[in-house]
Order: structure tokens, then C-alpha cells, then sequence
């Protein structure tokens, strides 16, 4: 099997870093062999969207630069994979790197994506005996076309109780530097997405975006909410033996 | 009031179109288009679709024999509506139906002018019906504009052979008979008039007739 | 920050907390949601659909100076006239001239966006010619001295006891909250003006340049009434407006009904095209087009940005967007809202002042997903927030922002070192129980949030210690 280069998104690197250990266990569990290039900081994303391409520009030169070689990259974010794959050839036209980045993003894949259509497995071994529902975070879904992956994934996990959240493909609101411009309409977004996972009965939220899950979560512990996020990595990388051993899923923590 | 003649001169055409010219110097690729696919699925049985449409979008849909019985149908109409004028699209086939309608209540043609805002009923013929949707087509060759709006009822007198299975048939058939150059107005109606905007709950009958009923005579004699 | 940007901000937050607006748009937005979907499945291939009336509208607007000269000129063969208005003021003055000139007191107007764009209300009005909203949306907030919430339904912030009210008020007649009884009322009050009036306004939804007649998509029956009992019809349209067929409309009906109401086709899709001819019954007696320019010749000659001028006003988009959902019509304080209106509004009135617009947008893409002409709408916010930056126009602490930014991302160590102080930073202001407050360097984020916790290690400092092993 070819090698598995990790791309861990900057703030997973520094704030979620539970995030990049369950992808890994995962992976490692299906024996992948796996690098973690460790030149790599951020994708540009941030500035991209912000507007700032001449300063975003440079730092995906970068990041294709560290990756080029790479065979296969996995990524635990649909908005991260989503600016490498789809947005750098827009950011990179008309320079040299256009078809470097091109290449690439054909390379570059979102963890359940990876799992479902490039390594043909569904069942991970993962075990979660409790109630969950997808929040489908608007990357994933609209940009790389993503929906039935993380649900096909789930279907497997033992003792696993899916349920559908309504307007499960609804913006949370999170958006980047949105959330902090535009705090009043991301919290109020949030805040109704909290209502619809509470509503339908789930014990926890997961997704594919860390960021989605970032911004769910603050909001579902503001409203102390018995509902809790947990990225779809954090799932699949439970097992039962982990379970028996008392080991707790790494859901979000956050302060009270 | 002054009374200031309206612009005659457009110095800003000149320039609308200059700006438009320079801008188009440089060209955007065209997209891919539709090209070979299929939109809608053909109509195969026109006569089915339509009623169907009809019923889905409530337009009252009343098959009749032939056109004497269409007389028939239309004075029943009548009978139940309040008394009042009717406004009757002025065509040798309608003055061939008329008499019997003018038993009962006094008849306005279009070759007299448009419908009185008090007509009870206006009847008028079609270009043509459209199975798709449902829909008929009239012009102002069919009594006029306000003949398909004014009254709060209007009758359509039409007969098999004027179906059509879709709007790209309806167009096609309006370049044969050159319609749009015959007319100054054109309309696909389809369904009386309605509105959502209180509460996006559907109401029928807003400013347009309250009533659509079309009057399908299966044979044109 | 902009005047506009301000009071956005102002208004968004308002509406962002107020839980029983939200409620009344959910409601409206799943009504529409039920009904285009339905109204998708109509067709046998949506997608082809929509790739046609792309393939339209480009080639329409990629030949814009043909195809209006076309249409220019098979109107005024029809006896109509046609007037190239540069800019709002232009338009304004043609419409007041004619009015004045014509003796003009009563002008019924069918919906028509532009005529917002250009404030033709008021300068109607300050010449003592009342003018009168026909569509009833626009008639209910025409009576509340409000602009338009939505481009289509322009009264879906309002419940019917509110609707009542204003009807027990201003009409009188009326002591019910029944829609069937207040459309009745309506129509009672509005059908003696149509009737009155000198002058029809209407907008246009396709000027058709084959036929030299406009395309009018409407369900009332006002636009009907407007645009054939009055002496004179005005149409008020901007230039993109165009297209080349008739023909055209066999797609462009179905698709503009579907993605705006999820209807088949409306009720009526009328063609109107000049004045009454020699043998018709009735009719108006002038037939002028005021063709509308402010800003849209400019948005033609940015390459980038043209597809814009595709938009066919459907607001299929303004119905997908969780934003709008959560701020409302009005909120935007301009003539068109939601994503199309964030897309435009700073391109025709300036990035300066209304660049806020499409910053207010969490890029979620399911406008561009819907656009039934293939318009890639987030796509142009981001091109719009480039533009602006690019233009040095935004605030000096973003500027410096991304500035370290870049400085820490660009090399793994510095970025190590960031990452942690930052980390540090979080978990001093826990400790010390600032989380949220103003001292707290993250308080954008934890005023709404509960905090979150800092981890002790980076993903990098784990795989490097353990290799990643559990």
C-alpha cells in the first residue's frame, strides 16, 4: 500500500491535536504506513478567504512544495482539502505553480473520502455504542461532494445508533474569521443548528470539519447542553478493546 | 403644471453603447450548455396531460362532444354566475354560440371596445392549450387584452386540435402564425390568478379572474 | 467601517436575536423548500435545465449592444419608444417628464426591482403623482412605509394579524385575518386604481430582442391589469435584461418559476411589446422602455465578474442562504439582498461602502448550488473581499493580522513557537477566569462560545514523541 502522507490542519496541530491522533489510529489500524511532513503550518485558507490571495499565494506555494511527492495526503478537514484541491488553481492561475497545484489536489483527500473511494473500506473495527448525527459541513458537502461517506462509515461502527438531525446540511455558522466579524449572526446560526442536534435526540454531533465541530461545541456547552460534538476520526477511532479499558471517546472539552 | 415634453434626445444611448462595445472587446468561454440532453420528458398523451395539469393547477377543465355542446356548457357556466353583462370575444364561432347565452344576459363584443370593470364573465377563444403545464395561450387577437383579466370568471372556448404538447411547440407555433408580430400582447395563462405573499399560504383569486375555465370541445366542426 | 457597514451590523444583530422573526422565515423558507423541490422533479433533467439557461443568459450578455439594438428596434417599429437611462437620475427624470407632460396623477406600478434601485417612488410623489404598489407583497409594505424584505415575496416577515391590522387601518373594510378575506380586500381597493390611473409601470423579466416585446412572469394579475388599462405602459428594466428567442422562454418560464416560487410556470407569462395596434380592442396608447444602465455596462467590462449580469432575480438564492435566514431582507438596508445583493450591490454602488456585504457570508456555497443560471456566487464574494483588499481598503488591524500571520506560517518553528504561545495565552486568561471578558484577547470568540481548552501539546509535539502511537 502506498504511503500516507498526513496533512493536519494548523489549528488541529495546535488546538485539536485529538483530531490528527484518531485519524492516525485509524489509518494505523488499517496499516497504512504513514509521514507527517513536518515543514507543514497552514494551507492558506484563512487568508484566502479573507481576500488577502497576495499574502495566501506564497503559503500554498509553500504547502505544495512539502507535498509534491507525496502519493496519497489525508486531510481530517473538508474545508482544508477543499482549498487545496478546488481553490489553489483559482489563488495559483496564471503562475508557475497553477499545474503543480492542479496535480496535487487530485492527491490531496478528505479523511472519509479517503476511506470510502480511495481505500474501498467501510468498516473501520470501530465500536461507539451511543446516538449520533451528522452535521454535514458545507465543504464536504458542496465542494467535494461529500454525504454518504461519513454515514456509510458510521452504519459500520458497532452498537452505533445514527440519526438524521433536521437541516443536517444547514451552515453552523462557524465561516472563518465570519465567526469573530460576524459574531451576533454565527452565534445565532449555531444556535439554531445546537436546537436541531438536541432536537433529534443525538448524544453526540460529529462531521468531518474540526472547525464546524469547534463552533458547535462552544455554543451546545453556552446552552449546557447534554449534547456532545466528537469529530467522525474520534468515532472510528474507538474500539471496543479502548472502550472495555475505559478509555473516554475524545470529545471536545471545553471550560464550563 | 409645466408641461415639459418628454426626452426626445439620448445622449446616453451613445454612450451606454460604447461602454457596452469596449467591454465586450474581451470575451468570457462559453459554457457547455445542454447540448443533447433532454429537460423535459415528451407528452405523449397531450389530451391526458392537459386535464391533469388542469386539475393540478385548478384550472376548470370541461370536455365537451363538439362546439354546439360547448354552447350548452357555457350557458350552464352562466347560469350559475351572478346577473350582470358578459364581454364576448367578437369571431364568427362565437356569434354562432352566442344566441343562446344572450337569453339570459346581455353581451358585450370586443369589436365594441375592452370589458367593463363590472363583466361578470368574459369568454374568449385561444392560440392554443399546452399539455405540459396546463396552460392557454391568447393573444389580443382573442378579444383583446383585458378580455383574459378583467372579469372575475373567464371562459376559454377552445376544441382538441388547438393542443399543444409543450412551450417549445407553443413557440414554434406562434413563429408560424407569426403571432408575436400580429400582436402586441400574448399570454400563457395557466390556472387563475392567486398569490403567497401572506404567510407563503396559496390564495386564488387575486387581481386576475378568480375562475379559469377552459371549454374543450373534443371536435372542431 | 462604513456608514452602511454599521448599521448592518446594527441590524443583524437585532434580527440575529430576535427568535420569533426567525421562526417566521423558517417557515416561509420550508414552504419554499417543499414547493421547488416538487417543482424540480417536474423536470426530467434539472441539471440540463439549468446548463440551458446559462448557455442563454452568456450568450445574451456576451452580445449585450446586439441584441438591445435588436430589441430597440423592433419596439419602436411596434410605435413604442425606448430611452437609454445612464444612471437612477436619468431614468427618474424620462418617467417624471413623461408623467408631467402627460398629465399623469395616478401611476399603478406592478413589482418591478429596478424602480427601488432608482427611488422612482419619491420623485414621483414629490410631483404630486401618487404612485400605487399593485403586487400585494409590495402594496403591504407600501402601506408600512417599508422597502421590500425579499425581491419575490416581498412581505414574508409579516404574519397575517399584522397584515390584518394594517388593512383594518389603512383600508378599512376589513375585520378578519383570514388571507382569503385580506387578498379580497385587496383586490376591492386596488382594483379602483387600476382602473383609475393614467400611467401602468412595470418592470420586465426578459426583454426579448427577436419579438421586440418583454417577458412578464406574475401570478396576481396586476401586472396584467397594470400593463393593459392604463393609457400609457412604462417599462422599467436594466440592460442585462436581454435575451435573444422567444423561444428562449421555453426554458427561461419554467426554470424562473420553479426556482422562484417552485411553481410549473406562473400564472400568467405575458408578452407585451408596443402600444395597441390599429385592429386591437384595447390597450395602452404608449408603450416606453426604459432601458437602465447604473453601473451594469461596468460590471459587463469586468471579465471576471460578468456572469453576475446573468441573474435572473429568481431568489432562489436568497431563499438558500442560512445568513439571510438569520439576519432578514431588511437588514441588508439595500435594493437587493441575500447573496445576490451582496455579489452586486458593492460592484454597482461601491467596494468602499458595501464590501461589509460580502464579508457577511460564511462561504457555505448554497446559493451557487441553486443559482438556476450556474451563477458561482460564493465565488464572487470572494472575488469582491479581494478586490477590496487589494484596494488597501480594509482596517489596519486585519492588515498587520495577516501580516504575523504569514510571518508565523511561513516556517515550521516560528509557527511552533506561535502556536504555543498562543496556547499559553488561552490558558492564562482561563486560569485567571478573563475567558470573554475585555481583557480577553479572544473575547470576538468566547463572548458567544463557552471557552475552549487548550491543549498542553501539538499534534507535532505528540507524533514527534510517540510516532503518533496510542
Amino acid at each position: 500500500m502506498a504511503k500516507v502522507a498526513l496533512f493536519i490542519p494548523c489549528f488541529v496541530d495546535q488546538l485539536t491535536p485529538e483530531v490528527g491522533l484518531d485519524m492516525v489510529r485509524v489509518l494505523r489500524r488499517l496499516e497504512f504506513e504513514l509521514e507527517f511532513p513536518q515543514e507543514q503550518t497552514c494551507c492558506g485558507q484563512p487568508a484566502f478567504n479573507t481576500g488577502y490571495w497576495n499574502d495566501a499565494r506564497p503559503v500554498a506555494e509553500r504547502f505544495l512544495q512539502i507535498f509534491r511527492s507525496a502519493e496519497q495526503v489525508v486531510c481530517p478537514s473538508g474545508s482544508c482539502t477543499t482549498m487545496v484541491r478546488n481553490f489553489y488553481p483559482e489563488l495559483l492561475a496564471g503562475t508557475p505553480w497553477h499545474e503543480e497545484a492542479i496535480k496535487v489536489g487530485k492527491r490531496v483527500f478528505e479523511f472519509s473520502e479517503f476511506l470510502v473511494k480511495v481505500a474501498n473500506v467501510k468498516d473501520v473495527g470501530a465500536s461507539f455504542p451511543h446516538r449520533v448525527a451528522v452535521h454535514d459541513s458545507c465543504h464536504a458537502l458542496r465542494e467535494l461532494h461529500l454525504k454518504p461517506e461519513s454515514r456509510e462509515l458510521l452504519r459500520h461502527v458497532r452498537g452505533l445508533e445514527l440519526v438524521e438531525m433536521p437541516y443536517s446540511e444547514d451552515c453552523c455558522g462557524f465561516g472563518g474569521t465570519f465567526a469573530t466579524k460576524f459574531g451576533a449572526i454565527s452565534a445565532a446560526m449555531g444556535d439554531a443548528k445546537a436546537g436541531y442536534a438536541e432536537s433529534c435526540g443525538a448524544e453526540y454531533v460529529t462531521a468531518t470539519d474540526p472547525s464546524c465541530l469547534l463552533h458547535i461545541d462552544g455554543i451546545l456547552r453556552r446552552r449546557k447542553s447534554t449534547v456532545r460534538t466528537i469529530h467522525l476520526a474520534g468515532i472510528l477511532a474507538q474500539t471496543a478493546s479502548a472502550a472495555e479499558r475505559g478509555a473516554r471517546p475524545a470529545a471536545r472539552e471545553s471550560a464550563r | 403644471m409645466a408641461t415639459t415634453e418628454p426626452q426626445t434626445e439620448n445622449p446616453g444611448r451613445a454612450r451606454i453603447l460604447e461602454r457596452l462595445r469596449t467591454a465586450l472587446r474581451e470575451s468570457t468561454p462559453r459554457p457547455l450548455g445542454a447540448e443533447g440532453r433532454t429537460i423535459f420528458a415528451p407528452v405523449t398523451d397531450v389530451m391526458a396531460r392537459f386535464q391533469q395539469e388542469c386539475a393540478a393547477n385548478i384550472t376548470e377543465c370541461i370536455v365537451t362532444p363538439d362546439m354546439q355542446a360547448s354552447g350548452r356548457a357555457v350557458t350552464d357556466v352562466l347560469a350559475a354566475l351572478p346577473s350582470g353583462e358578459i364581454f364576448v370575444q367578437d369571431s364568427s364561432a362565437m356569434r354562432r354560440l352566442a344566441p343562446e347565452w344572450q337569453a339570459t344576459r346581455s353581451i358585450q363584443w370586443s369589436s365594441e371596445g375592452g370589458p367593463k370593470k363590472s363583466a361578470q364573465a368574459t369568454i374568449t377563444m385561444a392560440e392554443a392549450l399546452v399539455a405540459l403545464t396546463g396552460s392557454v395561450l391568447v393573444s389580443s387577437s382573442c378579444g383583446g387584452r383585458g378580455a383574459s383579466v378583467v372579469a372575475p370568471v373567464h371562459i376559454v372556448v377552445a376544441s382538441a386540435d388547438q393542443l399543444v404538447p409543450d412551450l417549445d411547440a407553443a413557440f414554434a407555433l406562434m413563429r408560424e402564425r407569426n403571432t408575436a408580430f400580429q400582436n402586441s400582447y400574448v399570454c400563457l395563462i395557466t390556472g387563475s390568478s392567486r398569490t403567497a405573499d401572506i404567510e407563503k399560504i396559496l390564495v386564488m383569486g387575486a387581481h386576475g379572474p378568480i375562475r379559469l375555465i377552459v371549454v374543450l370541445a373534443m371536435r372542431h366542426d | 467601517m462604513s456608514n452602511a457597514a454599521h448599521e448592518f451590523l446594527r441590524s443583524a444583530a437585532e434580527k440575529s436575536a430576535d427568535l420569533a422573526h426567525r421562526q417566521i422565515i423558517r417557515r416561509g423558507i420550508d414552504s419554499y423548500n417543499a414547493a421547488n423541490e416538487r417543482g424540480r422533479s417536474r423536470f426530467l433533467d434539472w441539471e440540463a435545465a439549468r446548463l440551458r439557461c446559462q448557455e442563454i443568459k452568456w450568450e445574451a450578455v456576451n452580445n449585450l449592444d446586439r441584441y438591445l439594438l435588436e430589441f430597440e428596434q423592433r419596439v419602436k417599429d411596434r410605435g413604442g419608444h425606448v430611452f437609454w437611462a445612464e444612471n437612477s437620475k436619468e431614468a427618474r427624470q424620462y418617467i417624471a417628464d413623461l408623467a408631467t407632460a402627460r398629465g399623469v396623477r395616478k401611476v399603478v406600478k406592478s413589482k418591478s426591482m429596478v424602480s427601488e434601485e432608482i427611488h422612482l417612488g419619491p420623485a414621483l410623489e414629490k410631483l404630486g403623482i401618487k404612485v400605487v404598489e399593485t403586487d400585494l407583497g409590495e402594496y403591504i409594505v407600501q402601506l408600512r412605509n417599508e422597502t421590500p424584505y425579499h425581491i419575490v415575496t416581498p412581505a414574508m416577515h409579516l404574519n397575517r394579524t399584522q397584515i390584518a391590522a394594517l388593512f383594518k387601518e389603512k383600508l378599512g373594510d376589513v375585520d378578519t385575518d383570514d388571507p382569503q378575506q385580506l387578498v379580497a380586500a385587496a383586490r376591492r381597493a386596488l382594483r379602483r386604481d387600476f382602473f383609475s390611473a393614467e400611467m401602468g409601470i412595470s418592470g420586465a423579466n426578459f426583454l426579448v430582442a427577436d419579438a421586440g416585446m418583454i417577458a412578464l412572469t406574475t401570478n396576481e394579475g396586476n401586472g396584467r391589469l397594470c400593463t393593459s388599462v392604463p393609457r400609457i405602459h412604462v417599462v422599467l428594466s436594466g440592460i442585462e435584461k436581454v435575451i435573444p428567442r422567444l423561444q428562449d422562454l421555453a426554458t427561461l418560464w419554467p426554470v424562473l418559476a420553479t426556482a422562484g416560487t417552485g411553481q410549473p410556470i406562473t400564472c400568467y407569462s405575458t408578452l407585451a411589446g408596443g402600444p395597441r395596434q390599429p385592429n386591437e380592442v384595447d390597450g395602452p396608447e404608449e408603450f416606453h422602455v426604459v432601458l437602465v444602465d447604473n453601473g451594469r455596462s461596468e460590471l459587463l467590462a469586468n471579465v471576471e465578474e460578468r456572469e453576475v449580469l446573468h441573474c435572473i432575480r429568481c431568489g432562489a438564492c436568497i431563499n438558500a442562504c442560512p445568513v439571510f435566514r438569520t439576519v432578514g431582507g431588511h437588514s441588508y438596508g439595500t435594493t437587493y439582498m441575500g447573496p445576490i445583493g451582496s455579489v452586486l450591490t458593492p460592484r454597482l454602488r461601491g467596494l468602499n461602502e458595501f464590501q461589509h456585504l460580502s464579508y457577511a457570508s460564511s462561504l457555505c456555497g448554497a446559493c451557487t448550488d441553486v443559482c438556476p443560471v450556474k451563477i458561482n456566487l460564493h465565488h464572487h464574494l470572494l472575488h469582491n473581499r479581494r478586490d477590496a483588499v487589494n484596494a488597501s481598503d480594509r482596517p489596519w488591524s486585519e492588515r498587520i493580522g495577516f501580516m504575523l500571520w504569514r510571518w508565523a506560517v511561513e516556517d515550521s518553528r516560528r509557527f511552533r513557537a506561535a502556536g504555543w504561545l498562543v496556547r499559553l495565552g488561552m490558558r492564562v486568561v482561563h486560569r485567571l477566569r478573563l475567558d470573554g471578558t475585555v481583557l480577553d484577547p479572544a473575547r470576538p470568540w468566547n463572548k458567544n462560545h463557552a471557552a475552549p481548552l487548550a491543549p498542553a501539546k501539538s499534534f507535532r509535539a505528540l507524533w514527534g514523541k510517540h510516532n503518533g502511537n496510542n
